[in-house]
């Protein structure tokens, strides 16, 4: 590997783009199905 | 109380021995298509002969071992075994030695298949045999609990290939490892790392899987 | 009765709110405060959520794995729910994680995967999770259910040095030249942070799906009477 790897900022956006978009994909679902558990157990 | 269920396994499988020749036949046909992924070119065929052979007998195994719970399944024979004072470990071991003997058959058999059509021959036979005894006992151990499992379980076809492939991963890199090694030869005296890492991975799944046995079919 | 522990009922979402504050903190060091490094240039930069990311995945699958092992000794709901929502996370965290060694394959080594052991381990594990999480789906009695998951991720962790080692052997044989490493000098403080964001992000992603899988196993085993019935 010799010398510096040009342009690399697409990545750099990309992978950070990704992390940020699953953590917040993932937790909006997590907490939806939480409010609709609650939901079921509190029409009960 | 092993060898009860042993043979009993092995009675059943030779009252059963047309599946076999349809799972060979299964076998061989997706050798044939392997060819075609790649195309005629003889050199190439030769240089992946190893790894064909082994998808091909892994994805065989999947009807071989979704198939040995079949009998049980078929009359609720397994409450009826487990009421019986024998030990859930000698039911798995029995049908584990079972399947395993069935793949090794099917590992020789496909064995002329893959010399015919990757012109993949060898003269070192017998320790062809062996990588084949060590990489089947590795799909057996494992595939037997989990065809023990889905057996139970609606959309069955799917679930055992989906647990056990990616699981298995160890023992087919090393058993493609080890065959390719002795097709095309063995320069840098690889064979008995990969050997080894087979041999463990089936010590550690034998009696791991055996272990566990127990609690995947208690009620 | 099995009873959902809500002894401190605001806790996950407090570790949450941390979990984004450190990694928003960290994430803007990373990109915008330290250096770039001498050899990768700004691609570097991706390492400050890589790693992290890595240390996390591979934490929520081990608290599955001895999630597993206590359910199978002590027989507790608490723990299936809790084996259940480490493995989600787990996989999430380790797709994210092939996600992002993709994205640094490339312009590192012109490839979009370069069969690092680390990361090929990690493509094989999510796709093991995944079964497991599947077999849950299958699988209708509650018991059978925790019972066989926990012997199927007991089966899978075991597995995953030996998928490693096994990879890395076969990888060897064929890499001319060995991967750099992934923690070369770097500005450690956007990494701390990162890791410390994305490991309160897991928590509190893990304690609060642990919660939606004891309210439906509570409804799973004690179902409402139906309308115009008396218990």
């Amino acid at each position: 590997m010799n010398g510096m790897i040009p342009g690399g900022w697409s990545f750099v956006v990309a992978a950070y783009s990704v992390t940020a978009i699953v953590l917040i994909i993932y937790g909006a679902s997590v907490i939806a199905r939480l409010r609709q558990e609650t939901a079921r157990r509190n029409h009960d | 109380m092993l060898t009860a269920a042993l043979r009993k396994e092995l009675l059943l499988q030779w009252r059963s021995r047309a599946q076999f020749m349809a799972v060979f036949v299964f076998g061989a046909a997706a050798l044939l298509l392997f060819s075609f992924a790649v195309g005629p070119v003889a050199e190439m065929l030769r240089q992946f002969s190893a790894g064909f052979l082994w998808l091909g007998l892994l994805l065989s195994s999947t009807l071989t071992l979704a198939e040995s719970f079949h009998t049980e399944m078929e009359n609720r024979a397994m409450e009826g075994l487990l009421l019986l004072p024998a030990n859930p470990r000698a039911l798995y071991y029995g049908k584990a030695i079972a399947n395993w003997l069935q793949l090794i058959l099917l590992g020789i058999a496909l064995i002329p298949v893959m010399v015919v059509l990757y012109d993949a021959g060898t003269t070192r036979v017998p320790m062809l045999i062996l990588v084949i005894a060590l990489g089947t006992a590795g799909l057996s151990a494992p595939g037997t609990l989990y065809a023990a499992m889905t057996a139970q379980v609606r959309s069955k076809q799917t679930l055992l290939p989906l647990l056990l492939f990616p699981l298995i991963v160890p023992a087919l890199l090393a058993s493609v490892k080890a065959t390719s090694l002795i097709i095309l030869g063995d320069p840098m005296n690889q064979m008995r790392s990969w050997i080894v890492l087979l041999a463990s991975f089936d010590a550690i799944y034998w009696s791991l899987c055996g272990l566990l046995f127990g609690n995947v079919v208690e009620e | 009765m099995y009873d959902d522990n809500n002894r401190f009922p605001r806790l996950p979402w407090i570790i949450l709110g941390l979990g984004v504050l450190f990694l928003a903190i960290g994430s803007y060091i990373g990109l915008f405060v330290a250096p770039p490094e001498a050899l990768m240039g700004q691609v570097q930069r991706i390492m400050y959520v890589h790693v992290p990311t890595a240390w996390n995945a591979l934490l929520a699958l081990t608290f599955a794995f001895v999630c597993a092992v206590i359910f199978l000794f002590k027989s507790d709901w608490k723990w299936d729910a809790r084996m259940e929502a480490s493995i989600e996370v787990g996989v999430v965290l380790g797709f994210l994680l092939c996600c992002q060694g993709s994205i640094w394959a490339k312009p590192t080594w012109g490839v979009w995967w370069d069969w690092d052991p680390r990361l090929t381990t990690t493509a094989v594990l999510v796709f093991a999770f995944l079964g497991i999480l599947a077999l849950r789906k299958f699988v209708e009695d509650p018991a059978r259910r925790a019972m066989w998951s926990a012997v199927a991720t007991i089966i899978a962790s075991v597995d995953v040095p030996i998928v490693y080692y096994s990879v890395r052997w076969w990888n060897s044989l064929h890499q001319l030249q060995s991967s750099p490493s992934t923690v070369s000098r770097q500005f450690w403080l956007p990494l701390r942070m990162n890791a410390f964001g994305i490991l309160f992000l897991m928590t509190a992603f893990i304690m609060l799906r642990a919660r939606v899988a004891s309210m439906r196993l509570k409804y799973e085993l004690v179902p409402p009477p139906a309308l115009g019935e008396t218990i």
